[in-house]
């Protein structure tokens, strides 16, 4: 626990959310969201939760934004909101 | 339908924040969460299950129904999507697509 | 008043988190838009449940060499049933992301659209 970095993590953590959730490009938007899951990963680590960090890392953010990605390339990009 | 949903975080917010004030403080060594059954698994987990990672040992040992359990929900998550997302033959299910 | 509000910061941010997830699930049209809200949603509540397991001053759990046999205080350790937990939502959240992709997928090959009000008024017109 150190305080510093954690308020600097979770600073990061609710810019990426707002970011993720206005950005209309889909693609952005699914990128955004997988920095989103890597700063809650960081943020694990630093409260102590290894195994729940690396699990994040991996399933998360890399298996998630594989998902996002697919489903957008066989869909449609733009977004009007 | 904007304003609406504004509303509704708000209020939500609201709730969550009366609610926060009988939380414990961040990193209380005695809160609710960790005196009942934690202490076992932290002092028992190398006599009983042979692993000195603690989360490991409950997962696999203690709690093993529990990951059996989840196991049963990735696979019918697969099962579910490979039957919406298969390609169809002729003649077969004309009602989606 | 200050104080209390320094020692519970990680609520305030999980809250935050949750507030802004609940607003994309309910207030963007795009169906991914929502997706992406339950995302977060889900990510405040893990959150929340893994800020509940920490202690101030402990360690990470895995034991060290010389508390092996028993003799292992649970001050200098994190709780570990949290993150068990959490480890078993985390996966479950990704499986459900994905059905719920599979059906995104499914509802832009009969509408080819994905905003929620488009599809509304082609259900309207067509009669359904």
């Amino acid at each position: 626990m150190i305080l510093p970095l954690d308020l600097i993590l979770l600073l990061f953590v609710v810019i990426t959310g707002i970011a993720a959730l206005q950005i209309k490009d889909l693609l952005g938007a699914t990128i955004i969201l997988g920095s989103f899951s890597f700063f809650m990963c960081l943020i694990y680590t630093e409260m102590g939760a290894v195994d729940v960090a690396f699990t994040e890392a991996c399933v998360g953010a890399g298996v998630g934004t594989v998902l996002f990605i697919a489903a957008v390339h066989k869909t449609k990009r733009r977004s009007k909101d | 339908m904007k304003v609406f949903a504004l509303l509704t975080v708000i209020i939500t917010g609201v709730m969550l924040v009366y609610g926060a004030e009988d939380f414990p403080k961040w990193g209380d060594p005695n809160q609710p969460g960790s005196v009942h059954v934690a202490p076992r698994y932290t002092q028992g987990t190398y006599i009983e299950a042979g692993t000195p990672n603690i989360v490991t040992s409950v997962v696999a040992d203690y709690r093993g129904y529990d990951t059996m359990g989840e196991t049963t929900v990735i696979f019918t998550a697969g099962m579910a999507c490979i039957l919406m997302l298969r390609k169809k033959k002729r003649g077969e299910g004309e009602s989606n697509v | 008043m200050f104080e209390y509000i320094v020692s519970k910061y990680n609520y305030w941010v999980y809250i935050f988190l949750m507030m802004l997830g609940l607003y994309g699930m309910i207030g963007k049209k795009n169906l991914v838009k929502k997706l992406i809200g339950m995302n977060i949603f889900q990510v405040a509540i893990i959150l929340f449940y893994i800020s509940i397991g920490s202690k101030v001053g402990a360690s990470i759990p895995i034991l060290t060499a010389e508390d092996l046999h028993g003799s292992a205080n649970p001050l200098h350790y994190m709780n570990p049933l949290p993150h068990v937990l959490m480890l078993t939502a985390i996966v479950v959240g990704i499986a459900t992301t994905g059905v719920a992709l599979g059906i995104i997928i499914m509802v832009y090959n009969r509408y080819k659209t994905l905003a929620e009000d488009e599809i509304l008024e082609i259900r309207k017109k067509s009669g359904v």
